[in-house]
């Protein structure tokens, strides 16, 4: 059955990080295991594409494949877009509030305003220094950990990831032919606005193999400003092509006319009936 | 005379799988013939052809990322006849019979036969399968093609 075909590339940011490799570190899915995909869930997807060609070899359906690359361990894609932006303004406001209280208090005995200051100074969070570089998306955030909460300098609990981006599909189903990858900008927000997309070549049956170059972010600190940094990592795929020839689905073959029973044959002699009786 | 009536089965499989049904405005029929078919839109689509033409029936999924194929179409016969049986008339010609994963490469296309007699509807089932298990196939027995 075609359809739009989804490859779903889940990555386990933080642990790929450690290891600077995807490998074990990222699983892969499909939405096509009712043709023959493999593999589903593991590092080492094949994804079955079953192509489809007429009486005169010319290819009689299109696939067309999309990649969508998820994070495991991040905030999920699906909350509102300016989400991060609001929650970093949040605290902001917060900080603000509770600074205002502490310089409203009169100056009286036992009141450490050391302690006072480092609380909050973990309310405000750590907002992440952008580059040229690193700027856009992740520009004026902070860092917050899962549950959307910011995350105080130099404290050790997880934090969450930027989401995996792909940059480029290459390998040997693009040098063959096989598939035509691009990028392609879309108004789904949870793909960040852009996905890669390919259609597929299915008059050359085989398995193909196929890179995909994913950008992760890691945090690190430089001269006392905190970055996020850019890797880049590959993982690798396979696509399995096949291709077999369309008929006709009335009659198995070619061309014929519509299997419409005549009228007289909806109205059956009952023989055995007319049998006996005539017997007489 | 356009030389074929397209007929398009638009479902909405989700839809579909969740009422268990391919009621509730889960399927609609639409055809592009030339003589004014009645209810487009609906699953009680009557075609209004004319011997010779050819019609053929495609399905599309309204979500493109859903599963969804004909099973087969089996006339039943003038309407009126005898209640809807099923008797005889068609088949999915597919070599293997029904398997789903090949139902794509079947083409539901055919000729409409010069022994039809005008204004009387035929009645036909519209078996779809999405995806695959207990649940996956429904029908309708509620559209109709009539000759002019």
């Amino acid at each position: 059955m075609p359809q739009q075909l989804a490859i779903i590339v889940l990555v386990d940011v933080g642990n790929a990080l450690t290891a600077e490799s995807l490998k074990d570190n990222v699983y892969l899915f499909d939405n096509m295991k009712l043709h023959g995909s493999e593999g589903e869930g593991t590092g080492d997807l094949v994804t079955a594409i079953n192509g489809a060609y007429w009486r005169d070899g010319s290819q009689a359906s299109e696939q067309v494949l999309n990649w969508l690359p998820y994070s495991l361990g991040s905030i999920p894609p699906t909350v509102p877009r300016g989400y991060q932006a609001d929650r970093a303004r949040q605290s902001d406001q917060e900080a603000l509030d509770e600074l205002d209280a502490l310089t409203s208090k009169p100056p009286a005995a036992g009141n450490d305003t050391a302690s006072q200051l480092a609380k909050i100074r973990k309310t405000a969070g750590t907002r992440v220094k952008t580059t040229r570089r690193t700027s856009g998306r992740m520009s004026g955030q902070k860092i917050l950990d899962v549950t959307g909460n910011v995350v105080g300098e130099g404290e050790t609990h997880a934090y969450s990831y930027p989401g995996p981006v792909i940059t480029d599909i290459y390998g040997q189903a693009v040098d063959e032919k096989i598939i035509y990858p691009a990028e392609y900008g879309s108004p789904d927000l949870v793909t960040d606005g852009w996905y890669w997309s390919a259609t597929v070549d299915t008059s050359r049956p085989g398995t193909y193999a196929y890179t995909m170059r994913i950008q992760l972010h890691k945090l690190v600190q430089r001269s006392g400003e905190i970055l996020w940094e850019p890797v880049n990592l590959t993982c690798e795929s396979r696509l399995r092509v096949t291709a077999e020839p369309r008929f006709n689905a009335f009659t198995g073959g070619g061309m014929g006319l519509l299997p419409i029973p005549p009228v007289a044959y909806s109205y059956p002699a009952a023989p055995t009936a007319t049998d006996e009786t005539g017997e007489s | 005379m356009k030389p074929q009536v397209n007929i398009l089965a638009l479902v909405d499989v989700i839809g579909a799988l969740s009422d268990r049904t391919l009621g509730n405005g889960n399927l609609s029929l639409v055809d592009n013939g030339d003589f004014h078919s009645l209810g487009q839109g609906t699953p009680e689509l009557c075609t209004i052809v004319s011997p010779g033409q050819v019609v053929q029936w495609q399905v599309l999924a309204v979500d493109l990322q859903t599963p969804v194929e004909i099973k087969s179409i089996t006339f039943l016969g003038p309407e009126g006849a005898n209640g809807g049986a099923l008797n005889g008339g068609s088949h999915n010609g597919a070599p293997d019979g029904g398997d789903g994963e090949k139902l794509d490469l079947g083409v539901w296309i055919g000729i409409v036969p010069p022994y039809l007699p005008p204004g009387v509807g035929h009645r036909y089932r519209l078996e779809l399968q999405m995806y695959e298990g207990d649940n996956s196939v429904m029908h309708i027995d509620s559209p109709t093609l009539m000759c002019l």
